[in-house]
């Protein structure tokens, strides 16, 4: 435990030094803008609370692969991984106290983008508030297990570093944060319904209706399931990295 | 005539080693299922919207507006060339040398540039007839140097900002995403230019890609010539604007630098 909160005290102080750290806290809030001003400007006021949620999973999803993403990378590159993997203390509980640290940090992009829904004149109401809170708590569990994936495989995959660079829109579309997966093609949905944003941001809507939530327990289930399946590939990936650079002495160079 | 040739012999050289920074970066293949799928996923993501709200005329006005933004976007991304050479530790050098070198930095990320006018064109020409946008020929092909135009207008822009960060290179991340996604939202991309207060309106046609959005929706849905005419020297103008800004500012920015130091080496 005091590893994992040595790690999120880390990681507090790397906000403070590093303004990219807190990028999705200035666009989270124009994104919210976009979105209002072509809801409004459709006349299609009942979508706002479409506009209020896309924005959070913006933030959420940057959070998880910019800061979370390359947490172990950039350890490397500033040639401290040695010393975390070599300290008597958890390697992996200091990393996920960095990567819960970003993510819960990403929950005031909620705030941020709710003011904006305001100043447009819209109050966003919760119709379901336990569901909503519950899909929100597992949402950051999942966005946390899916950034402890995304370290791990950025290290064990130099290309995808290349590719990290690219991984939001593709998974905004994919995840239906903003346009529902019902309105993609026939042949992207199965890909859709592997994604946890998904099912996470068909919840968070439903949550705004005032029309009952079907199978909420199935749907809430599947947002923990592929969270733990990203945490899984996360953890068996850092077991993998530590094992073969301790054989090979390349801790600092792979 | 001397000076000329040299200007043009170090802008060449900035061109050739900013090119090869970039393929440095990218390989064909992370370029298609990286850089291409991320900009088509953009584009797509934005005309979805015009689904949802069941509208033919709203999917094409995203589709159109968000294909475009990306040669903006692009160039701003320009801007992490800028700051790319003090992380090299190659600024001092830079500055040690007799060329100006707002010549190098205005040069030195034209690449990123010509591949976000490049990449919008790809997006508004492979999506396009998958959104069921009709494209008339041969008025369209005026939409390629349109594109070109508003790429230039942001890349100066974003040569004007490269200035004004110069100090801050730590900064540079946050006002790059922040500034395109500032576009995105200002200069009629979503929305027509006529939905904003007339105090923004006025704001955004002092912005770069506005004027020539506008144009290349004129061409696209068939306007009058005098409207693609007025909107591209609108654009034509901004770009000369924000230019003028970029060379006659850069310097004062940089030898601010000096003065005080802050232009390190590898900070």
């Amino acid at each position: 435990m005091r590893a994992f909160l040595a790690g999120a005290r880390i990681q507090l102080s790397f906000f403070r030094a590093y303004p990219d750290a807190l990028i999705p806290f200035f666009t989270a809030p124009m994104f919210s803008v976009i979105f209002q001003m072509i809801f409004k400007h459709a006349g299609r006021q009942d979508l706002t609370g479409y506009a209020a949620v896309a924005p959070v999973f913006i933030a959420l999803w940057w959070m998880a692969l910019f800061n979370s993403g390359w947490t172990i990378t950039i350890e490397r590159w500033n040639g401290t991984i040695e010393m975390l993997v070599a300290a008597p203390s958890s390697f992996a509980a200091v990393i996920f106290g960095r990567i819960t640290t970003t993510t819960l940090a990403g929950v005031v992009s909620f705030g941020e983008t709710w003011i904006v829904a305001r100043l447009f004149g819209t109050t966003i109401h919760i119709e379901h508030g336990w569901a909503f809170l519950a899909t929100i708590v597992v949402t950051l569990a999942a966005m946390a297990g899916t950034a402890l994936a995304m370290a791990s495989l950025f290290v064990l995959a130099r290309n995808a570093v290349t590719f990290s660079n690219s991984a939001s829109f593709p998974f905004y579309v994919l995840g239906g944060i903003l346009v529902p997966v019902s309105l993609l093609p026939h042949w992207v949905r199965p890909i859709s319904s592997i994604v946890f944003l998904s099912w996470s941001a068909d919840l968070l809507r439903a949550g705004l209706r005032s029309t009952p939530i079907h199978d909420f327990g199935f749907r809430l289930g599947m947002v923990g399931f592929l969270g733990a399946c990203g945490l899984g590939v996360g953890a068996w990936a850092m077991h993998v990295i530590l094992r073969r650079v301790r054989g090979t002495g390349e801790l600092g160079t792979t | 005539m001397k000076n000329l040739t040299a200007t043009a012999r170090v802008a060449w050289y900035a061109i050739v080693s900013g090119a090869n920074d970039y393929w440095a970066i990218f390989t064909l293949k992370s370029w298609i299922f990286g850089w291409c799928v991320r900009m088509i996923s953009q584009v797509s993501f934005f005309a979805l919207i015009g689904k949802l709200l069941q509208s033919d005329a709203q999917t094409q006005f995203f589709l159109i507006g968000n294909a475009v933004v990306v040669a903006a976007q692009a160039a701003l991304f320009a801007m992490n060339m800028t700051t790319a050479e003090r992380g090299n530790g190659t600024l001092s050098l830079l500055l040690a040398s007799p060329s100006r070198p707002v010549v190098v930095f205005a040069a030195r990320g034209v690449y990123v540039m010509a591949d976000g006018v490049f990449s919008a064109l790809l997006g508004l020409f492979i999506l396009g007839p998958a959104f069921g946008l009709h494209f008339p020929f041969p008025r369209v092909l005026l939409v390629i140097p349109l594109t070109l135009l508003v790429g230039l207008s942001a890349y100066a822009f974003s040569t004007f900002l490269a200035g004004v960060i110069i100090k801050r290179r730590e900064t540079t991340g946050l006002i790059v995403n922040s500034t395109y996604v500032t576009l995105m939202a200002l200069c009629g991309v979503n929305v027509p230019v006529s939905f904003y207060p007339s105090w923004l309106a006025w704001i955004s046609r002092c912005l770069p890609l506005t004027n020539g959005l506008e144009a290349i929706r004129d061409v696209v849905k068939g306007g009058a010539w005098s409207s693609v005419g007025a909107h591209a020297g609108a654009e034509l103008l901004v770009l000369s604007v924000w230019l003028s800004l970029a060379l006659a500012t850069f310097g004062i920015f940089m030898r601010a630098g000096q003065r005080d130091g802050s232009l390190d080496y590898a900070s």
